[in-house]
């Protein structure tokens, strides 16, 4: 259950099938970005793919002397694309591997299309999603649907995603879903109905317990994605944005020119895999061990290559050292500019009247310190329109709710139209009348005392108090108390035993704090492995624009007569 | 050759190659043959078959040395993943993914595609062969003319065509008909086109040219043929040197020169990557080798002479030297051509060039110590060795108290420690990524004792863990290599107990009972947690917390998780039975994950066996860094079993877990064994005069003989790999002329002619001599050339094959 490890077999195997000689990977849009994920370019170099190229560029020579190894997704452009360069080969012999499954007409097509007979290999490899971390994939789509449906679409694509990460990783599950979304359902039976159909290729070894699909949709929790972040990863996907483990700094005042992009990777920066999970105050100390290890391992001036040991000594400390200072350097730069981000927008009192707001049930204290802290200049728009959402998500339906005071602080302190129709667009999203479950108050026992217990003693650290949703959901799961009433099986069967590899993908996109979660939940619950999956993987930001995307806050006004029909009657 | 001398003989057509009846189309070709001659191989079949046997032999030992070359890089894929940095603590090993191939549906297409155009451009290449057999240059027009119209093809009639075809102008007395000599079709003057001799040539000698030597022909010829085909479109040449084809013709032969072109033509820059990468494979093979020497001398051991490593050194070096030069040429090939070349072009080459740069620079060779060094280093060494043997005599003299006596073995060892920090901090061939144990030359020794071996490489990724600053990683290495350490403090008790003869048995039979005791303790370990452990574990933990205060580390591995959970219900005292007993088997998981920690594990069995004179002793080096936590183990004398209990557990089940995970690894590359490399394995070519002898076996070795022939190899472009399929071919013939030996002595005749046509076959095989035949569809191939068409590579069969099938003529065989 290791999704970055299934897709990087996927590639290893092409091109260990290619046999020996020059090759080049010709791949499209979306593939170039799950190969990025899984392998470096210094990695793949090593076996012998010096190229990469798109299948839709025209600029490319004829190469005889190389292989060409084309890894694509079935899509109708590509099959076009390819039928054009086999009619005319631009290299000596095509290895195609489609990422997902393909019509056998498409097949034929391409078949005939190869006269001169330089395909030596079609397959279906399934590696259609991008893998972020072992346990995290994404599917990079930003607005899959459209109000509360899907968008037919991104529904096909996500279809294709979710079942290729099935098979790569050989479960053929049972599916849940969450009861309150019907984009979860649509999307549960769409993966039923693929299994089915492709039910050959879904044949693998029984496990004892079957492995478990649970689907659900981000309107369920929209208070994680709005959340500040302070472990390393997903603080740098919030303050400056990842994409595809790439990091645009091209922003930062005085950046030089060589880390205008860096590539955070886990797979090949031991650094960060060491430290993606852990928060900004214990980064901080471990880049000034790494920046002292540094200091140490580097060559003084003064020290002069006297003898030919020494000489041999340096060439071969040489590489590590430069990787070193790479790392060194893309590091500090990053966490410098988090730590300016930070002191620039005020973070810290910010994101604790966020968790204060996320975690406790204090309306009037909340209500003061969102108002003081709208007053503080310091504090950008962008933080001041969080806030409020959600201030406005928690107490929707507080008895003292005082949101248009709010809304008027946010005019007053000159916030754009922009997000202060979002804050209404995002209650529409994501507030209590579409929530399937209580986000808020705990509802058994054991989650109170649990609660009380946690006010008493106060907590550990105020800026990480939060725990996804997930967190609860995924425990129920595991100790199989999963209420099958919100979250029903698709199909007769239902899993007796607890599950043991879980599947969770999350419409609407996951966050890096829920890759937390599940990551120490993976840790400290042995037996159970849990990959998280969603359409795309938010920041606030992006998340924003999710919510914009859907398209509810401009009909909001209109069908909130209708909606408060239904409400009434549920 | 007979055939191609007289063209007269060459017969057209879809001809069975045994019984040479013209069978009209491929289809009733390949039945005809499956019915009619199948049933003929049954008789010879059971002749060879003890020698198919004995080749089979010779084969899988040529064969294994590859397989084994590509297992191997299979592991390695896996290893650089598992310490990738991302915590493989709790990844079980995992196989490759679901994947669907629709080759055979696509070849299916395809061939019902092209099948008609191959036979096309068959058709034309005969005939264009028997317009040009004859010396047209010296015969006379109408001679030649009545040779085109009579023997090639049936010209058509001139009154059935009053317009011309192509371009619709009319015939008559101003625009005359003619006859393309190819296809006999009627055509204008206009659209009549023209072949000069020398393309005709060319056209009809590539096939042959390719069953002759192949390399030595084409390179001179080439030269020519392009000089005098630029002169034949001079315009006052008489149309006798030419010949009159139409445009479709001349099209379809076109195409097929430019793929011959395609073909032959090698740019340099391919040449020279193909040195670079046998460079690289040198150095794959040999730096390991060195590495091993140059640890074992830095550690002040004799095995290896320090002149021969340091020859091996410099001979590496060389071939460094050589990458780096031979990469620089191709960054820099072609640069001051005019036109310059293509973007791309200039990409693939930096990138070959950044590729070698990376080789060189990741593999950095460990320097061996100079004389003086070693002398001082074998001192020590032998210092060592006493020391221990001190130590083990008294191990064994005091044996009835093994524990006690090991704590002080331990504390003696501790003082050893110093040595340690003169050793040479060996960490070459670290990857990008991760940990890794030291050198894979190190785990290649088999020799070693797998536990040491283990305890370096923990001690390695404890010195790496520490410097990445990662807390609890440190902390459960070490409680790993603690166990290790008592793991490996048993066994060498017991050795000393071994030398001394007298206490033997008795050990050995108190050991059992150990054993027994052990296991019973564990049994009721869960359930009461004694006092006795409660105490020895808080100790183990005392000692253990100085380790956690250090700064932030991080993942545990399986192991060292469960034993955690192993330890819990101790301390906690509440659990149940069931639950440890549950969680026993989480750590063989955990332990198979990284490959290499779970290969050391491997010869496990071979360890009590284990010859005297253990290599360096890895515990200098090791006490300094872990002594506190191993003298914390060691000083409580009953926790010893307990603790060691779960190593011993994993110990014995690692072994199965591990093979099956090699299966995994090492089957990958041949569970599916497609691409074009070994395609000819699966589509076997056999000599024709041996194909009724023997069905198609699969694995037969005498299809492999011929499959290895030169051909197929040239047109895959490499001609690295020729001379070890010639050598292959070569010991063949000599297996079989002791088979042949064998024969005649034992008086079977029969066998002696079936073996000595083999042996002729073979031979003309190694001459680069044709006549195979497709043995899985049963298709005569090309009689001719024998061989593949550009297309061999993949072509289920090869594309000659086809090109030839309509051609087989009747004089084929040599």
């Amino acid at each position: 259950m290791n999704v970055v490890f299934a897709v990087k077999q996927y590639i290893s195997k092409m091109i260990e099938d290619s046999g020996p000689g020059m090759k080049v990977l010709l791949m499209d849009k979306e593939t170039t970005g799950i190969v990025s994920m899984v392998y470096t370019q210094s990695e793949i170099l090593q076996k012998e793919v010096y190229l990469f190229e798109r299948i839709d560029s025209q600029n490319r020579e004829i190469m005889k002397h190389l292989k060409a190894i084309c890894f694509l997704r079935p899509t109708k452009e590509n099959v076009d694309y390819l039928i054009q360069e086999l009619r005319r080969p631009k290299y000596s012999i095509y290895f195609i591997y489609f990422s997902n499954v393909i019509s056998k007409s498409d097949v034929k097509s391409l078949a005939e299309a190869d006269e001169q007979e330089v395909v030596a290999e079609v397959q279906e490899f399934y590696g259609d999603y991008i893998a972020v971390n072992p346990h995290l994939f994404s599917l990079n789509i930003l607005g899959c649907c459209q109000g509360r449906n899907w968008d037919p679409v991104q529904l096909s694509r996500t279809t294709q995603g979710l079942t290729a990460l099935l098979l790569s990783l050989k479960k053929c599950p049972m599916i849940r879903y969450q009861l309150s979304s019907e984009a979860a359902k649509r999307l549960a039976e769409c993966v039923k109905q693929v299994i089915t159909k492709e039910y050959e290729l879904f044949e693998f070894r029984r496990t004892e317990v079957p492995p478990l699909l649970l689907i659900l949709d981000r309107c369920d929790d929209a208070i994680t994605p709005l959340l500040n972040q302070w472990t390393y990863q997903a603080m740098v996907h919030e303050l400056l944005g990842i994409n595809n483990n790439r990091i645009d700094l091209s922003r930062v005042p005085g950046i030089s020119k060589d880390l205008r992009e860096v590539v955070l990777s886990a797979e090949n920066d031991e650094f960060y895999a060491n430290n993606m999970y852990l928060n900004f105050a214990e980064i901080g100390s471990n880049i000034k061990n790494l920046m002292e290890d540094f200091q140490k391992k580097k060559p003084k001036e003064q020290q002069k290559l006297e003898s030919i040991a020494d000489m041999k000594a340096f060439v071969e400390n040489y590489p590590q050292f430069k990787k070193m200072s790479g790392t060194v350097s893309k590091h500090v730069t990053v966490v410098g500019e988090l730590s300016r981000l930070v002191s620039e927008r005020n973070l810290l009192e910010v994101s604790e009247v966020e968790q204060e707001l996320a975690c406790q049930n204090d309306h009037s204290s909340a209500l003061q310190n969102v108002k003081r802290l709208l007053q503080n200049p310091r504090v950008t728009e962008f933080d001041a329109a969080r806030l409020v959402m959600l201030y406005a998500l928690h107490y929707e339906r507080h008895s003292s709710n005082s949101l248009p005071g709010l809304m008027m602080d946010l005019r007053n302190k000159g916030v754009s139209e922009k997000y202060r129709k979002l804050v209404s667009a995002v209650i529409e999203y994501g507030g209590k009348r579409v929530r399937g479950s209580d986000l808020f108050s705990p509802k058994d026992a054991v989650a109170i005392t649990k609660q009380f217990l946690k006010g008493l003693k106060g907590v550990e650290n105020v800026y990480t108090q939060h725990q996804p949703f997930l967190h609860e959901t995924l425990d129920h799961l595991i100790k199989g108390k999963l209420k099958e009433n919100l979250y029903p099986y698709l199909g007769p069967s239902t899993l007796r035993d607890r599950p043991q590899d879980i599947v969770v993908f999350i419409i609407g996109g996951a966050t890096y704090e829920e890759a937390l979660t599940v990551y120490n939940l993976n840790r400290t619950t042995p037996g159970v492995r849990i990959v998280l999956g969603g359409t795309t993987v938010h920041n606030t930001k992006s998340f924003l624009e999710e919510v914009l995307a859907s398209g509810l806050h401009s009909r909001s006004k209109e069908s909130s007569q209708v909606t408060s029909r239904s409400a009434s009657r549920r | 050759m007979a055939s191609l001398d007289d063209p007269g003989e060459v017969r057209e057509g879809f001809l069975c190659p045994l019984c040479l009846k013209d069978l009209q189309s491929f289809y009733q070709l390949q039945s005809h043959y499956e019915e009619e001659h199948s049933g003929e191989d049954h008789d010879v079949k059971g002749q060879i078959k003890s020698l198919v046997q004995k080749a089979r032999k010779a084969k899988n030992r040529l064969l294994k040395r590859e397989g084994d070359d590509r297992a191997e890089s299979g592991t390695q894929g896996y290893e650089s993943f598992s310490y990738g940095g991302v915590d493989p603590y709790m990844w079980e090993p995992q196989e490759l993914g679901a994947m669907r191939s629709h080759l055979s549906d696509f070849k299916k297409y395809r061939a019902a595609r092209i099948d008609h155009y191959v036979v096309e451009v068959n058709k034309l290449i005969i005939r264009l062969e028997k317009l040009t057999a004859f010396d047209r240059t010296n015969t006379e027009s109408a001679k030649i003319r009545a040779i085109e119209k009579s023997s090639v093809v049936p010209w058509v009639n001139d009154q059935d065509v009053p317009f011309c075809p192509d371009c619709g102008n009319k015939f008559g007395i101003r625009s005359r008909r003619h006859h393309c000599r190819l296809c006999g079709s009627i055509m204008c003057k206009k659209c009549m086109e023209l072949i000069s001799l020398p393309l005709a040539n060319k056209l009809t000698s590539a096939s042959k040219d390719s069953l002759s030597s192949p390399n030595s022909v084409h390179g001179s010829r080439r030269g020519s043929i392009s000089s005098v085909s630029s002169v034949s479109s001079v315009l006052d040449e008489k149309d006798d040197d030419r010949i009159r084809c139409c445009t479709h013709c001349k099209d379809t032969l076109l195409k097929r020169e430019q793929q011959i072109d395609e073909k032959e033509h090698t740019p340099d820059v391919v040449r020279l990557y193909e040195k670079l990468r046998l460079c690289m494979e040198k150095v794959d093979q040999k730096a390991p080798e060195y590495i091993k020497m140059a640890a074992s001398l830095n550690a002040g051991e004799t095995t290896y002479s320090l002149e021969h490593a340091s020859d091996l050194r410099v001979e590496v070096q060389k071939v460094y030297e050589l990458i780096d030069a031979l990469s620089k040429k191709i960054l820099t090939l072609d640069m001051k051509q005019d036109p310059p070349p293509h973007p791309n072009t200039l990409r693939l080459q930096r990138m070959i060039r950044y590729s070698a740069t990376l080789f060189v620079q990741v593999k950095p060779l460990l320097s061996t110590t100079q004389e003086e060094q070693f002398e001082e280093l074998k001192q020590k060494r032998k210092q060592e060795m006493e020391l221990k043997r001190i130590l083990e005599r008294q191990a064994a003299l005091e044996s009835q108290r093994r524990l006690e006596e090991r704590r002080s073995d331990l504390a003696a060892r501790a003082t050893n420690g110093e040595v340690a920090p003169t050793r040479r901090g060996p960490a070459p061939l670290r990857k990008a990524e991760g940990w890794l144990p030291l050198a894979e030359g190190q785990r290649q020794s088999e020799d070693a004792d797998p536990l040491l071996q283990q305890i370096r490489n923990i001690t390695s990724f404890i010195r790496q863990a520490k410097a990445a600053g990662r807390a609890d990683e440190v902390r459960t290495l070490q409680e790993n290599l603690r166990q290790l350490q008592d793991e490996y403090d048993q066994q060498q008790t017991e050795k000393a107990i071994a030398l001394s003869r007298r206490q033997a048995e008795e050990e050995g039979l108190q050991r059992e009972q150990l054993q027994v005791l052990r296991e019973r303790e564990r049994e009721r370990e869960q359930g009461q947690a004694a006092s006795l452990h409660t105490r020895t574990r808080s100790l183990d933990f005392r000692e253990i917390r100085p380790f956690q205060l250090e700064p932030g580390r991080e993942p545990r591995t399986h192991l060292a998780h469960a034993l955690d959970l192993g330890s819990s219900p101790a301390q906690s005292g509440t659990a149940t039975k069931t639950s440890p007993a549950s969680s026993a088997p989480e750590p063989f998981r955990g332990w198979s994950g990284p490959p290499a920690l779970g290969q050391e594990f491997l010869p496990q069995s071979t360890v009590s066996q284990r010859s005297e004179a253990p290599s360096l002793n890895p515990f200098d080096e090791e006490e300094d860094l872990a002594s506190p936590s191993a003298e914390g183990t060691a000083s409580p004398p009953a926790p010893e079993p307990s603790l060691s209990l779960p190593a011993r557990v994993l110990r014995e089940y690692n072994p199965f877990e591990e093979e099956e995970e090699e299966e995994a690894v090492a089957g990958n590359p041949f569970a599916k064994p497609d691409g074009p490399a070994p395609n000819p394995f699966e589509e076997e070519d056999e000599p024709p005069p041996r194909t009724p002898a023997s069905p198609p076996v699969p694995g037969n070795p005498f299809e492999e003989a011929p499959c290895t022939n030169p051909f197929e190899e040239e047109s895959n472009g490499q001609e690295g790999a020729e001379p070890i399929e010639e050598e292959l071919l070569l010991q063949q013939i000599d297996n079989i002329k002791a088979y042949i030996f064998d024969a005649k002595q034992c008086g079977r005749l029969d066998e002696v002619e079936v073996l000595t046509e083999n042996l002729r076959e073979l031979r003309r095989t190694l001459l680069g001599s044709p006549c195979r035949r497709d043995v899985k569809s049963s298709l005569p191939r090309c009689h001719r050339c024998g061989s593949a068409g550009p297309w061999a590579e993949m072509a289920p069969v090869c594309a000659c094959a086809r090109v030839h099938s309509c051609l087989v003529s009747i004089s084929l065989q040599c």
